[in-house]
């Protein structure tokens, strides 16, 4: 097994790395914006069209009904183009547990916007994401280094 | 949480994984033979239709669920994802963000299971 130190596959594209607005850990931030306000859009879009004594209403489509769902949508997209260009730069073995950083921030912005609660269980599994993700930043912060 | 329901939730992850490693497979694709190769877009257009079904999926399992409760079942995909790039994409996997990568799918569970 490779030390924290050795190369990471996938992280060739490094001579030609963008600066400032392009840099892929500031689009890195903006994604992890965009990811928490459209789940936020889509459980409110959701719910307000819920209609479960449907059986397909598994597969959500009666949520379109809903204008906060194409709001949505409309910041997926944005946000899928975003993934993509982080994608072209940063391993996926490293992007996608930093972007768990939403596994905290979602239950937090449920419960301060939506007013979900909050058990003290879920608050230590938020915590245990925390410490997670502050162990996963030091090989992001190696690649950095190396791009 | 009935039988249908996490029949639902392991579609969906699995759509959602897929999708993952598609859209990494694209983007590798488009440095080495440009962004409108055929392969490149194939590729993507793969990733985008798993991840459209991953998307409806995710809005049915929503009407039933509260969001800070069905989301961290994401959260599981880590682990998979981690596994399958190191495998698929043969990318590095360090201990440390192994270990990072565990902490992170064990502080999901945790909240799952609250």
């Amino acid at each position: 097994m490779p030390s924290d130190r050795q190369s990471y596959a996938g992280a060739d594209r490094t001579s030609d790395r963008p600066t400032g607005f392009r840099n892929p850990w500031f689009q890195f931030v903006l994604n992890i914006i965009g990811v928490v306000i459209y789940e936020l859009l889509l459980k409110a879009g959701a719910a307000a069209t819920a209609d479960p004594a449907k059986s397909w209403s598994w597969i959500g489509i009666n949520a379109l009904a809903s204008p906060l769902t194409w709001l949505g949508i409309a910041v997926i997209i944005i946000d899928l183009v975003i993934w993509l260009y982080i994608l072209k730069y940063i391993p996926l073995s490293i992007a996608f547990p930093l972007s768990r950083t939403v596994d905290a921030l979602v239950p937090i912005s449920c419960w301060l916007i939506l007013k979900e609660a909050i058990s003290p269980l879920r608050w230590c599994g938020i915590a245990l994401v925390i410490i997670g993700l502050v162990v996963v930043a030091k090989p992001a912060a190696e690649l950095e280094e190396r791009l | 949480m009935s039988a249908i329901a996490i029949a639902i939730i392991l579609v969906w992850l699995a759509t959602f994984v897929s999708g993952q490693l598609l859209f990494k497979r694209a983007m590798d694709l488009s440095s080495k033979v440009g962004f409108r190769n055929r392969r490149t877009i194939s590729t993507l257009g793969i990733g985008i239709l798993v991840m459209t079904l991953s998307f409806c999926l995710n809005l049915g399992l929503l009407q039933r669920f509260d969001l800070s409760y069905l989301y961290p079942f994401q959260g599981s995909s880590i682990i998979i994802i981690a596994v399958l790039a190191a495998i698929i994409l043969k990318e590095t996997l360090t201990p440390r963000l192994i270990v990072g990568t565990l902490l992170i799918a064990a502080g999901v569970a945790l909240v799952s299971m609250s």
